[in-house]
């Protein structure tokens, strides 16, 4: 099966010291990908730069001008986590971009899976406001983009962090299914249970939160056995995966416990979610554990290409498995509510 | 009548939110209001020293006592999202603040551009009357 990347330009530029979103990150998701030695398997789209109107439809005019402005104006940090530079603007308009380069090359192909190896990350970015070292909510622009094509778009957001930002901007949106394993509590704070989406979209939010510690088995369940029936109902034609490896037990961001081998069981799962060929993507979101980062990306890609690759096994035992019976609990009872509220 | 039950400061550790802290207790004192600090501890802050979850730093304290507000009428809360999302969230339950503090720089460093600027941003998107004060 072919691998359809973006073609990586170059993101030295954006860059502050000592933080953690580097430009590192990219170069180990690429030395992933040598290692997969995939040879003309391995297809690059071409580079594309997300024009105003492919923005538009997930960001505010406002806030792009501003933060346009902001970065040619020299930048600096945005918040306590987040900082632009002069260069980011076009950094990030071809990481926006570099999700739809990646995703025509996969319908033009009819087969083979994509993978969105770009910074900075997305999926904190709000319609309106930069947040968690995210300007442009990359994922979004794709899901937007293929939404506008008549598409019913799943997002599976596996990112530590809760993608509050991409929950936003389709918290409304009937034809975008967004779900998010992640660690609770933990920035941005948001994404419990009982967040289901929208008046004209209930149900188009599936939030699964995980308490520090928890391990492979219990996203594995998650995933199998909350989220399938839920993206089987949904019936998607894409799906989006805002894959973020900072769930990784050496990254220093959170608690999770995962293994590269857990991430290749959750990618093995998500592939399951849609049948037909060519329909799957992954975008980099978080992951700031070098080694970690590339053995993860190495173990997902492998997983769903059906590439030969050694990792570690996944793991077992941690918390929360308890605590997927009462996700279910909560998201019914919102359900419930919602309705009442509906109907009065 | 009470017209003012529940304010909400933000506290970064700069001296201008301080500042903001030492304005909001004077009010809260003066009309009896609940006073709840916010801390927002964003994502980096795991990495260097933490603010702790149940006490307050020695600087809040210290400002609370010498505008000696009741101890029972002063809450310390760190939200774990960024500044912004934290101080608009206050005006929900379970804090409920009818009044949001925020020094005017803090991290911001940009005049005149809602992006960088915490206080604009709360201006701008808050629910309920937001004070900007000026730094020291």
């Amino acid at each position: 099966m072919v691998l359809v990347v973006n073609e990586v330009s170059d993101d030295s530029q954006h860059e502050s010291p000592d933080h953690p979103e580097r430009p590192g990150r990219v170069q180990a998701v690429m030395g992933a990908l040598a290692s997969l030695d995939l040879g003309s398997d391995l297809i690059v789209a071409p580079t594309h730069v997300a024009t105003r109107n492919e923005l538009l439809r997930v960001h505010d005019a406002g806030y792009l001008d501003e933060l346009g402005a902001y970065c040619y104006g020299g930048g600096g940090d945005i918040d306590q986590d987040t900082y632009a530079t002069y260069d980011s603007w076009s950094i990030a308009t071809l990481a926006a971009g570099a999700g739809l380069s990646v995703v025509t090359e996969l319908q033009r192909r009819g087969e083979g899976v994509g993978f969105v190896a770009v910074r900075p990350p997305g999926h904190h970015a709000l319609r309106d406001r930069a947040m968690g070292f995210c300007l442009l909510n990359n994922v979004a622009v794709t899901a937007a983009s293929l939404v506008s094509q008549g598409e019913r778009v799943v997002v599976v957001d596996w990112d530590v962090h809760h993608g509050n930002g991409t929950q936003q901007i389709f918290w409304d949106e009937p034809n975008v299914l967004y779900i998010s394993l992640h660690q609770w509590p933990l920035f941005p704070g948001s994404g419990s249970a009982v967040e289901i989406g929208g008046r004209s979209a209930l149900g188009s939010v599936l939030n699964v939160p995980l308490p520090a510690g928890a391990t492979g088995d219990v996203t594995r369940r998650a995933l199998d056995e909350i989220v399938a029936p839920v993206v089987d109902a949904f019936g998607p034609t894409w799906v989006l995966v805002s894959a973020g490896f900072d769930a990784h037990y050496l990254d220093p961001m959170a608690d999770l416990c995962l293994s590269d081998g857990d991430f290749a069981a959750m990618a093995s799962c998500v592939s399951r979610y849609v049948s037909t060929p060519g329909r799957l993507a992954f975008f980099l979101e978080g992951g700031y554990h070098l080694e970690a980062l590339r053995a993860s990306v190495a173990a997902t890609l492998a997983s769903v290409l059906g590439a030969p690759h050694e990792g570690e096994p996944a793991t077992n035992g941690g918390p929360g498995a308890s605590q997927l019976e009462s996700v279910r609990a909560q998201r019914l009872a919102a359900f419930e509510s919602w309705t009442r509220e509906l109907g009065n | 009548m009470k017209t003012l039950n529940s304010i909400a400061v933000g506290y970064d550790g700069s001296p201008e939110s301080e500042h903001a802290v030492r304005w909001a207790a004077r009010l809260a004192r003066t009309v009896d209001a609940t006073l709840t600090v916010l801390h927002a501890s964003g994502i980096l802050e795991r990495l260097g020293s933490p603010f702790s979850h149940s006490v307050a730093p020695d600087a809040v304290e210290r400002i609370l006592t010498e505008e000696g507000l009741d101890s029972t009428r002063c809450h310390w809360v760190v939200d774990e999202g960024d500044a912004c999302s934290a101080l608009l969230h206050s005006a929900s339950p379970p804090i409920n603040a009818e009044l949001l503090v925020v020094g005017s720089r803090g991290h911001g460093k940009r005049p005149g551009m809602l992006i960088g600027s915490v206080s604009l941003e709360v201006v701008q998107h808050s629910s309920v009357p937001v004070v900007v004060i000026p730094g020291p």
